[in-house]
């Protein structure tokens, strides 16, 4: 992880993209007790973006990390023992990236999205999985509601975390 | 009645309610640990994934 999480910074010192941030399970883990994830879910901010705005273009970045020798397994690239997923950021993860949480993992720096926007993108995705990081959140992490609500009603969530609500605890 | 049950835990005599409010505060605790710590244990559950569980594909993470 110590190595895996060097590599990826070297893709921003390296000008391969912009910035980054760590989402999905392992973000969520930053702010609640452990669990089980298999993989590391990193939201990337491309350094160009291509003239066609529907199009995304990551080849440099896989191009990098395949001539450094990480595998493929799956839909996972494996960096230094980790499968990391790598997502190029819309609107609302762009901005949960830039604002997200600086921190470090064994003296090396990385950023973590905050609970909040890790909230908003668990509810826009609503698996069942998502569902229950949501949860976790809502139990476990400290969260600032004021933010929380600014966020959902930015992005169009209120609704959706309104039902979660009324759904999952009743209120 | 259920509700008086006490749960017997070494010397300690908890009732249900006790027990479910001190595993919250674990809970809540163990949100508090430092993300380093939290990468250990998620290792850990992964091994345990892999040798209890039927998830015989999963990678161990180097950390």
């Amino acid at each position: 992880m110590r190595k895996t999480l060097e590599v990826i910074n070297e893709l921003k010192d390296k000008g391969l993209i912009k910035d980054y941030a760590i989402g999905g399970a392992i973000g969520a883990l930053r702010w609640t007790q452990p669990f089980f994830t298999e993989d590391l879910d990193i939201f990337i901010i491309c350094e160009k973006e291509s003239k066609e705005k529907e199009l995304i273009i990551l080849t440099p970045i896989y191009e990098y990390l395949k001539k450094k020798g990480y595998p493929w397994k799956g839909h996972w690239i494996v960096i230094e023992g980790v499968p990391v997923d790598i997502f190029p950021a819309d609107e609302l993860e762009k901005t949960a990236i830039e604002e997200a949480q600086e921190t470090e993992y064994e003296g090396i720096k990385t950023k973590v999205i905050g609970p909040e926007y890790l909230i908003a993108l668990f509810l826009r995705v609503f698996r069942d999985k998502d569902i229950r990081k949501t949860e976790l959140m809502l139990e476990e992490a400290t969260v600032n509601k004021e933010k929380l609500d600014k966020i959902l009603n930015k992005y169009g969530l209120t609704e959706k975390f309104t039902n979660f609500r009324e759904k999952y605890y009743g209120k | 009645m259920e509700n008086n049950q006490k749960i017997v835990i070494g010397k300690r005599i908890l009732t249900k309610e006790e027990l479910f409010k001190e595993k919250e505060k674990f809970r809540k605790e163990r949100a508090k640990l430092l993300f380093d710590e939290k990468i250990k244990a998620l290792v850990q559950l992964q091994q345990l994934a892999l040798s209890w569980g039927n998830k015989k594909d999963v990678i161990i993470w180097r950390i």
